[in-house]
C-alpha cells in the first residue's frame, strides 16, 4: 500500500526536512513555555508531545533524505522541478488576488485574478480569454449568491468610493 | 422500527432533498473524474457554502458528493488512464486496457454496477453495524478514545504517504494545529503569541481548502499540458450475464471495502488496493492476464471502494472519529451545524443518523442512473484544460475560505496552507493525515487530560488503566501491533515464521 520511496532526492528535499526540523524545535519550545513541566495534565502536556514527536519524526526523515543519492544531472533543480516560473507567478497572483478582494471586491479581483491567470497558463486570444472570464464568473456569482446565498465580499474600495 | 423507517424516508419524499442528493451525485461524479478535483476538496469547499442551511439540505448535498465523487474517478481512470482520485487507481491498471481495446463502456456499464452493489453493501453494514457499536461505545472510557485517535492518525499515516516517519510528522503537525488558540478545558491561550486573530484557533476548514484544494492546484501545475485522449464509447448497459459472474467477486470486495473503510483513517483508496490484491490472488484462471485488461481486476477495487463510503460513516458517527479524509471534513460540517458525532448521536438524534443512512441510499440510486448515462457529455467536460481548472479551484477556494467566517485572514492562512500543503505534497508527505490530526487533536488532548486527572496524575496508574480495561487493552495492543510492523523486529518476526511466501 505505501508507494515506494523516491530512488533519488528531490531537489530542496533536505532543506525542506531540516526546515521542518527547525520549525518542530520552535513549536516544542513555544509549547514548553506554555505551562513548563509543572504538571501532567496541563495544557502545555499535548503541545509538547505532539511536537516531541515532529523533532523525532523530522530527524528520522532528514536521516533518509540526507541517505538517499542526489540525482546527478544538471536538469533538475529547485526551481525547474519544484519552485517553477508557472508556480511562483501563480501564488504571486493568488497573492495579489486576496489582498486586492476585501478592496475591491468579488467580482473586480476574481475577474481579474482569472483573466490573469487564464492569460498566462493558456496564452489563447485575450479576447475569448476574457469571455471566459465573464462567463465563469457570471456563472459562479449566480450559484454563490443566488443558490447558497453566501455572502461574497463587496470591496471597501467601491462601496466607499460611491457614498 | 416505523420510526426509522420514517428518518429513512426523509430524503426520499421531499422533493427538494431528492433534487440537491441528486445534484450532488451528479456533481460528484464529474468532481471525482476530473484529475485535479478531487471529493475530499469539493467537499471542503462545500462545506463553507452550505453552513448556513439546514442540516439535513446539506447532507443530502454531501451524501451524494461523496457517494459520486468516489465512483467517479473510475471514469477518467478508463477513458483517460488518469485516476480522477487516488480510489482509482487500481481501476486505471485494468480499465485503461479495455479501453483500449475498444470495450470502455462496457468497462464504464460494468464498474457502475458494481459500485453501486458495493455500495449498497457499505449501507447496509453502516445501517445494522452503527446501532450496535455505538452502544458498545458508550462504555468506552476517555482513555479509549485517546487511543482511537492515536490509531486513527497511526493508521492512516502508515498506509499512505512514502514512509511513515513522514506519516507520523503530518498527524502530528495536524495535532499541533488543531491545539492553536483557547485551551477548552482552563481557557488559557496556546500559541497564540498575543494575538486576537489566534485565540479562536486556526480555523480548520481554511487549514482543509488550503491543503486540499489550493495545494492540489500547485501540484496540478506540473501536468498543466498533458493532452487528453479520446476513446470510442458504445455499449454502456452491462450484460446480465456479466453481473451474474462477477457478483461473488463484488461481494467479497465490498466485504473488504465496508472494514478498510471502517477502520479510523483508512478509506476507499486502500481498500480498492486490498481488494484488487484479493481479486488478483483469489483469480485461478483469469481471462486476461492482470494488468491487460482483466474484469475481476476492475470490479473488484469499484465495488471495494463505494463500499468504504458506508463502512467510512461507521467510526465517524458512532465514535467520532473520521473513517477517511472525507468523512474528517464531514465531522466539521457536522460541528459547524452544532451536532457532536460520538454514541450519543444515536440516542440523542437517531433522525440524523437514519437520514444520513436513508440520503446515501438515495444517492447510491441516482449513482445506477447517471452512471450508465450522459457519457457522451462526460467525455467533453472532463477535457476541461488545466489551465481553466487551476485558477478556477483557487477562485472556489478563496470564496469559500471566506463564506466561513468573512474574515480575509481565513484567507491567509488558506494560501499558506496551500504552500505547505504543495512543499509536503512534493515531498512525499501525505496531506490527509494532517487534516486527521486538525480534527482529532483537540479530542485527544482533553481525553488525554482527563484520563491522567482520573488517575491523580499519577503515571503508573495511568499507564496501568491502558491494560486494566479489556477495551483499552484490545485497542492498546492493537496500536502496539500496528507501532511494530513499522519497525526491522517485525520483519525479523516474519522470516522466523515457518509459512514462506510462495
Amino acid at each position: 500500500m505505501m508507494s515506494e520511496p523516491a530512488n533519488f532526492r528531490r531537489p530542496g528535499e533536505l532543506i525542506f526536512a531540516l526546515l521542518i526540523v527547525v520549525f518542530s524545535v520552535t513549536a516544542f519550545w513555544q509549547a514548553y513555555l506554555i505551562s513548563g513541566f509543572s504538571g501532567k495534565a496541563t495544557p502545555g502536556v499535548f503541545p509538547m508531545l505532539a511536537s516531541g514527536i515532529m523533532i523525532v519524526s523530522g530527524l528520522i526523515i532528514v536521516l533518509s533524505a540526507a541517505q538517499t543519492p542526489k540525482k546527478f544531472d544538471n536538469k533538475s533543480g529547485f526551481f525547474s522541478e519544484v519552485m517553477s516560473f508557472n508556480h511562483v507567478v501563480l501564488i504571486l497572483l493568488v497573492f495579489s488576488y486576496i489582498v486586492l478582494m476585501p478592496i475591491l471586491g468579488f467580482v473586480i479581483s476574481s475577474g481579474c485574478f482569472l483573466f490573469c491567470s487564464f492569460q498566462f497558463l493558456w496564452r489563447k486570444n485575450p479576447l475569448v480569454m476574457l469571455a471566459l472570464t465573464g462567463i465563469i464568473l457570471a456563472v459562479i456569482y449566480v450559484i454563490f449568491r443566488e443558490v447558497f446565498q453566501v455572502f461574497l465580499p463587496q470591496g471597501t474600495f467601491l462601496r466607499d468610493g460611491f457614498q | 422500527m416505523t420510526e426509522i423507517i420514517g428518518f429513512f424516508l426523509i430524503s426520499w419524499t421531499d422533493p427538494w432533498l431528492i433534487f440537491l442528493t441528486a445534484i450532488g451525485t451528479f456533481a460528484g461524479i464529474y468532481v471525482g473524474a476530473i484529475p485535479g478535483l478531487s471529493v475530499t476538496m469539493a467537499t471542503s469547499i462545500l462545506i463553507s457554502f452550505t453552513f448556513k442551511w439546514d442540516v439535513n439540505e446539506a447532507l443530502a448535498l454531501i451524501s451524494g458528493i461523496f457517494f459520486g465523487g468516489v465512483y467517479g474517478g473510475s471514469r477518467t481512470a478508463i477513458l483517460l488512464n488518469i485516476p480522477g482520485a487516488p480510489s482509482a487507481i487500481a481501476t486505471a491498471i485494468e480499465g485503461y486496457p479495455l479501453a483500449k481495446r475498444g470495450e470502455a463502456g462496457e468497462a464504464i456499464g460494468l464498474t457502475t454496477v458494481m459500485s453501486v452493489l458495493g455500495g449498497f453493501v457499505g449501507i447496509l453494514a453502516l445501517a445494522l453495524f452503527a446501532p450496535v457499536i455505538s452502544k458498545f461505545a458508550l462504555m468506552f472510557q476517555s482513555r479509549d478514545y485517546l487511543l482511537l485517535g492515536i490509531i486513527g492518525i497511526f493508521l492512516v499515516g502508515t498506509l499512505s504517504g512514502e514512509s511513515f516517519a513522514k506519516g507520523v510528522f503530518a498527524g502530528a503537525l495536524g495535532v499541533l494545529i488543531g491545539m492553536v488558540g483557547l485551551d477548552p478545558l482552563t481557557a488559557e491561550g496556546r500559541f497564540t503569541f498575543g494575538s486576537i486573530h489566534l485565540l479562536g484557533g486556526i480555523p480548520y476548514v481554511a487549514a482543509m481548502i488550503g491543503f486540499f484544494g489550493v495545494a492540489e492546484a500547485l501540484v496540478q501545475l506540473h501536468t498543466l499540458n498533458t493532452p487528453a485522449i479520446r476513446q470510442k464509447i458504445d455499449r454502456i448497459i452491462p450484460k446480465i450475464s456479466d453481473i451474474k459472474k462477477y457478483f461473488w467477486l463484488a461481494m467479497r470486495a465490498s466485504g473488504i471495502g465496508t472494514i478498510i473503510g471502517a477502520l479510523p483513517g483508512t478509506g476507499g483508496d486502500i481498500a480498492a488496493l486490498l481488494a484488487y490484491d484479493d481479486a488478483k490472488r483469489s483469480t485461478i484462471k483469469p481471462e486476461r492476464p492482470f494488468g491487460t485488461g482483466n474484469r475481476e481486476g476492475l470490479v473488484a477495487p469499484e465495488a471495494a471502494n463505494n463500499a468504504a463510503v458506508g463502512g467510512a460513516h461507521i467510526p465517524m458517527l458512532t465514535l467520532g472519529i473520521p473513517g477517511d479524509a472525507v468523512t474528517a471534513v464531514i465531522i466539521g460540517a457536522l460541528f459547524i451545524h452544532g451536532l457532536k458525532p460520538g454514541p450519543l448521536l444515536l440516542v440523542e438524534t437517531p433522525h440524523l443518523f437514519w437520514f444520513i443512512v436513508g440520503s446515501l441510499t438515495l444517492a447510491n440510486v441516482f449513482l445506477l442512473i447517471f452512471g450508465l448515462t450522459g457519457i457522451r457529455m462526460f467525455t467533453k467536460i472532463v477535457e476541461c484544460p488545466k489551465a481553466v481548472l487551476i485558477p478556477l479551484i483557487i477562485v472556489l477556494s478563496a470564496v469559500g475560505t471566506y463564506a466561513i467566517q468573512n474574515n480575509p485572514v481565513d484567507v491567509y492562512w488558506m494560501l499558506l496552507f496551500g504552500v505547505v500543503g504543495y512543499f509536503m505534497k512534493t515531498y512525499g508527505f501525505q496531506v490527509g493525515p494532517v487534516i486527521l490530526g486538525v480534527i482529532l487533536g483537540p479530542m485527544m488532548d482533553s481525553n488525554y487530560r482527563r484520563t491522567m486527572l482520573r488517575a491523580r496524575q499519577d503515571l503508573g496508574d495511568f499507564l496501568w488503566g491502558f491494560f486494566s480495561n479489556p477495551i483499552s487493552l484490545i485497542l492498546t495492543t492493537g496500536l502496539i501491533l500496528m507501532l511494530l510492523s513499522q519497525t526491522p523486529l517485525w520483519e525479523k518476526l516474519l522470516r522466523k515464521l515457518p509459512i514462506r511466501k510462495s
